[in-house]
């Protein structure tokens, strides 16, 4: 018996002793890594494929544009060091930077920036309206790249540079199918491994042209639920986290082991409505919606006075930003509006991730919203890979989601309003806003360009292609042990300046 | 052994259930959990009526305030009233408890009389399924009915039920088997009884013990298992408020509103511990291996 | 029976008989296991191929993942090939990223063992002094106590009780971190601060349940005769508790733990959720919400084999401890 007891007892042991192998490094040997706590899991590592923030959260430290924003959204040299513009506007010819290595050793060139846009060009991946008014690309030397467009393309730097999407990739890594799961780049840290449900390790590059990192790696691990990451950074068992419960900043504040930072960014949340459906193909039943929503209410419990009320989607402090206070909460006027449209609609089906704790909890105060107008809320609650799925194929009344990261305004509404725009899955169409869309990608002059925004946004608004809610902020949290970061407005995480002074976590 | 006729079994019968309620009563904590479970179940019936406030009462303004005032447990991120929550959440557990026990009782009565009645092979196979489904995580196999099926109240009544099915089977099979050789059951078939009549007036009142004790039981482990399901997302869904979704909700709030963990919770354990301690006092009286057990503990010292 | 040379003892010993008895029924019981959970998941309405690709959609990766899986095939073609490919220990390949399932299963088992040995160790040093004390003082003020409590034990929901560690000793104390796992022989410190919370969550509500056990089956064996002989002898009643109540209550002790054990491993799935336990619980919950069936079907498969090979070494070590069962 005892000796039974003890056998068992000892392969227990020996089990539970089993590390994970060397797949991911968690603990003892990995002083000098940063620890990251991201809200979720990337879908895959192929950058001009992926859509996720939680795949470009790490990808922003392992690949490389032709150019990156700095810390006040200005385009900066990156792989390519200096550009020129023909006369007529039509050529942009980029210099790249000599002596850069993908993380494998080889050399980047021209090549690689050509098969990178061709391939996004001619695949038709996610990205591919930023490279719409391209007509050829060429490496005519190793190099040099020369970009000819069939228009004058003021916002080309952003295009090709506003976030990693864009990101230069390696041919081999693509051809050879390893580019979702084993990514190669050229950037500040190089991907070593990835444990499905746990963690994704990078390591440092030695020979990364901006200058080698401080840290020797990140560990990019996934902690979904917000107050598990807040405390997991307290105790000092990471160093950085975005998966922040809005409702505890005020606590953090007062906190000072850790650096906060709620920094006004891009970003948007929204609601669209199912063109496609009756009866939202009626723009006043769309209206009436706008009317009876408690946009107050609603930005008070997903964000806790950390975001800021918008009706449309540039927010303030931008350069293209539009003031505009149409709607306001008035069941009445709604009535109005349903009754004028003849219409009562019975039922909305809601489309919402638990992705997004955020879309769950707004559900919840717009289902109260909407009942006086007689509409039962239907609430969907799905993950988000499914969200994903519903929302492309059309089957939903309405959604509610986010977008990342903008800087130009033809980033906050080209592809989403455009009725021929990739991201347009509430299918608006409207000929005025096409042709004013398409004026402003090609006007030169800054504030004609600005102009033409405006009046465009104005009747995107008006016309409830999307319902805007808020422009959230930036809340990350870092220990005071980590210096040489900042959070970003793009929200971006970079890394590559990073340093821990000594006494950190592991 | 002198004739029983059915005249003589009615009065033992009867004896029997007198003293078993004399003696329940003397009990004083089966007592108490048989008013708290009484109260219970009234609100469970009234909970729409009584709630103060409507359960999807948005009130942001006045979200994550402690208790007091208007407000006897407090209010949630979004406003809501906790106490009319909770009253509404216990009137969903109890009935996903009770309708999948009682699927469970009616579906598992039923294979188990069968089988024990029946005998041979029948009896057999029935009771080997039933000794694989007993030998299954209850947790695990419900998840996975609810999970494949997708998540709903129906599906989780079904999967609690079928969970729960095999030990009634067992309780009927083992109290049938028992009572089947009893003489004065030979004797009656010998006679020419109907079955029916045999199991109406012969098996059932004798298996009653034993399944009235395990029902309660079940029921106790049938609300821990929906608020299990509930708190996964699996089981009731938002925006019907359930208590194991309550306490999920309630995590990323805990430091702030400590009243939107603890009350929910806490009336999941009254609740389970009222079945529980029901059953236990019950089966101290019902159950007669139990009771001798008890008698001859009590006249040994 | 003459014994003719060497005697097969192997088939006649009648320990071996039971036990082998036992393993077959095991496989029966496992196969059974399999077939239910094959069935349930090609219930489902919709496309589990198109849904786990979602953002990665293209015709191409559709036909691969659809072929790969062999979700094309006849469904009893798949199910055959499934049990063959199980046997030499392919359960196939993640839905959600392609990582072969029994690999994941294997890296998440380790997580999973540690908690649920915790879990039953502390189980076992709470449940064995109070059952046997309890039944010792029955009927007195120290038994009822003994026995409320676990009453209450058994009432509480076990995530319930994780939340509310955390929150104390967590998120407001901070001794200790709120989740996450670190390998015994990599950081033996760290392992054990990890594991205690979530060890304690499942330890405590375990110890309840056995408590109860316990308790009864010290009453039955003290009310047994041989017990009143020994103290009629003259024995002081310690030695007679020591040696004979605890020598024979240590068969149901056993039968309770290891079901225990077993309920544990199913179980656990709720607590891993709260303390973000990379164990074989949260696999099979993130499965569930992903749609990954391959992953859903192998989680379940191990974990019933694993029940099911714990109630096989409870079966084993009774046969060996209780001479009435070899005469069965």
């Amino acid at each position: 018996m005892r000796t039974a007891v003890g056998i068992v007892a000892s392969l227990v042991m020996t089990l539970s002793a089993c590390s994970t192998g060397e797949r991911v490094d968690l603990g003892g040997g990995s002083s000098g890594r940063l620890v990251a706590a991201i809200a979720g899991e990337p879908d895959q590592l192929d950058p001009n494929k992926t859509s996720a923030y939680f795949s470009f959260e790490v990808l922003e430290n392992v690949y490389d544009t032709l150019v990156e924003p700095d810390a006040d959204l200005q385009m900066r040299p990156a792989l390519a060091e200096s550009w020129q513009v023909s006369p007529d506007q039509l050529t942009w010819t980029f210099h790249l930077r000599r002596g850069v290595t993908f993380h494998d050793g080889s050399p980047l060139t021209g090549e690689d920036v050509v098969y990178t846009y061709r391939r996004i060009i001619d695949e038709e991946l996610s990205n591919a309206d930023k490279l719409s008014a391209v007509t050829d690309v060429r490496a005519p030397d190793p190099s040099t790249v020369v970009i000819r467009l069939q228009q004058p393309t003021p916002n080309l730097l952003t295009n090709l540079g506003g976030f990693k999407g864009m990101a230069i990739v390696q041919r081999k890594n693509v051809e050879s199918g390893q580019i979702a799961t084993h990514p190669i780049g050229t950037g500040p840290f190089a991907f070593e491994s990835q444990k499905s449900g746990d963690a994704i390790t990078l390591k440092a590059n030695g020979s990364y042209w901006a200058g080698a990192p401080k840290v020797s790696g990140v560990i990019f691990r996934f902690i979904p639920e917000k107050s598990t990451a807040l405390s997991a950074l307290q105790v000092g068992e990471i160093d950085w986290t975005d998966s922040i419960p809005p409702q505890r900043v005020n606590q953090i504040k007062d906190d000072d082991s850790v650096n906060l930072a709620v920094t006004p960014s891009n970003d948007y949340w929204y609601l669209a409505l199912n063109e496609a459906r009756k009866p939202w193909n009626d723009m006043r039943i769309r209206q009436a919606i706008a009317y009876g929503i408690d946009r107050d209410a609603i930005v008070a419990a997903t964000s806790y006075g950390t975001a800021a009320k918008n009706q449309l989607a540039v927010p303030k402090g931008s350069f293209w930003y539009t003031d505009y206070n149409r709607y306001h909460y008035d069941i009445e006027q709604a009535k109005r509006l349903l009754h004028e449209a003849n219409a009562s609609p019975q039922n909305l089906d809601m489309l919402v991730t638990t992705e997004y704790p955020e879309t769950v909890t707004a559900a919840q105060i717009i289902a109260d919203n909407l009942a006086p107008l007689g509409i039962t809320v239907n609430i969907r609650t799905v993950d988000f890979a499914t969200w994903l799925d519903e929302q492309n194929s059309g089957h939903f009344d309405m959604l509610m989601m986010g977008w990342l990261g903008n800087i130009d305004p033809d980033d906050f509404y080209y592809a989403q309003h455009h009725t021929n725009g990739s991201s347009n899955a509430q299918k608006y169409s409207n000929p005025e806003v096409d042709r004013l869309l398409d004026a402003g990608r090609v006007e030169t002059n800054q504030d004609a360009r600005a102009g033409i925004y405006r009046k465009a946004a104005t009747i995107i608004g008006d016309e409830c292609s999307y319902i805007y809610l808020y422009n959230p902020s930036v809340i990350q949290a870092w220990t005071k042990d980590m210096s040489n970061y900042d959070a970003r407005r793009d929200k971006a995480i970079r890394f590559r300046t990073a340093s821990i002074t000594e006494g950190g976590t592991q | 052994m002198t004739t029983c006729t059915p005249a003589d079994t009615t009065t033992a019968e009867e004896q029997t259930r007198l003293s078993a309620v004399r003696l329940l009563a003397g009990n004083p904590v089966t007592v108490v959990s048989a008013i708290v479970l009484a109260v219970l179940v009234v609100v469970a019936i009234t909970a729409q009526w009584i709630a103060p406030f409507g359960v999807n009462d948005i009130d942001v303004p006045n979200a994550l305030r402690p208790p007091g005032g208007e407000h006897w447990f407090g209010t949630d991120e979004l406003g809501r009233d906790i106490f009319s929550r909770v009253l509404v959440a216990i009137q969903a557990s109890l009935r996903v408890a009770v309708v999948s026990v009682a699927f469970a009782v009616v579906v598992g009565v039923t294979i188990g009389l069968i089988a024990s009645y029946r005998g041979g092979w029948l009896d057999t196979v029935v009771m080997r399924v039933v000794d694989v489904m007993f030998a299954f995580p209850v947790l695990l196999l419900a998840l996975a009915v609810v999970a494949i099926l997708g998540p709903g109240v129906t599906t989780t009544i079904l999967a609690i039920g079928s969970v729960y099915t095999p030990i009634f089977a067992r309780v009927a099979r083992a109290s049938t088997l028992s009572v089947r050789v009893e003489p004065f059951v030979q004797v009656s078939r010998t006679m020419g009884t109907g079955h029916l009549y045999m199991l109406g007036r012969h098996i059932l009142p004798n298996i009653a013990g034993p399944l009235i004790v395990q029902t309660s039981l079940s029921l106790a482990f049938a609300i821990l298992s929906e608020a299990a399901l509930s708190f996964l997302g699996l089981g009731i869904q938002p925006p019907q408020p359930s208590l194991g979704r309550m306490i999920f909700d309630s995590q990323g709030f805990v430091t702030l509103a400590w009243w939107m963990a603890v009350f929910p919770g806490a009336a999941i354990v009254v609740t389970v511990l009222a079945f529980n301690l029901l059953g236990d006092g019950l089966r101290d009286v019902l159950d007669p291996k139990q009771r001798t057990m008890i008698e001859a503990r009590r006249r040994s010292g | 029976m003459t014994r003719l040379g060497r005697s097969p003892v192997l088939v006649t010993n009648p320990v071996v008989r039971f036990l082998a008895r036992r393993l077959l029924y095991s496989i029966v019981v496992l196969i059974g296991v399999l077939v239910v959970v094959f069935a349930l998941v090609h219930v489902v309405p919709g496309d589990p191929v198109r849904i786990a690709l979602g953002t990665r959609y293209t015709p191409q990766a559709y036909d691969a993942l659809r072929s790969a899986s062999g979700m094309d095939r006849p469904l009893i073609e798949q199910f055959f090939g499934y049990m063959g490919s199980a046997l030499t220990g392919d359960l196939g390949v993640s839905f959600r990223n392609g990582d072969p399932v029994t690999v994941t299963l294997l890296e998440r088992l380790p997580a999973t063992v540690s908690l649920a040995f915790v879990g039953i160790v502390i189980a076992l040093l709470i449940a064995l002094p109070a059952g046997i004390w309890s039944a010792l003082h029955e009927g007195r003020a120290s038994d009822a106590i003994v026995r409320v409590t676990s009453q209450f034990g058994v009432s509480i929901p076990d995530f319930w009780m994780g939340i509310l560690l955390i929150a104390l000793f967590a998120s407001t104390l901070h001794w200790l971190p709120t989740s996450g796992y670190r390998p015994l022989f990599d950081d033996p410190a760290g392992w054990l601060r990890h594991v205690i919370l979530p060890g304690l969550t499942v330890g405590l509500v375990a110890a309840a349940i056995m408590t109860r056990y316990i308790r009864s089956a010290v009453l039955e064996v003290a009310a047994m005769g041989y017990v009143r002989t020994a103290r009629s002898k003259g024995l002081p009643p310690r030695v007679v508790t020591m040696r004979h109540t605890v020598r024979n209550a240590a068969i149901p002790v056993l039968t309770i733990t290891g079901i225990q054990l077993a309920t544990i491993l199913g179980g656990v799935i709720v607590v891993e959720v709260v303390f973000a336990w990379p164990g074989l619980g949260r696999l099979v919950y993130n499965a569930v919400a992903a749609r990954d069936y391959p992953v859903i079907q192998g989680a379940v498969l191990l974990i019933a084999a694993l029940f099911l090979l714990i109630n096989l070494i409870v079966d084993a070590l009774y046969a060996v401890v209780d001479p009435r069962i070899r005469l069965s």
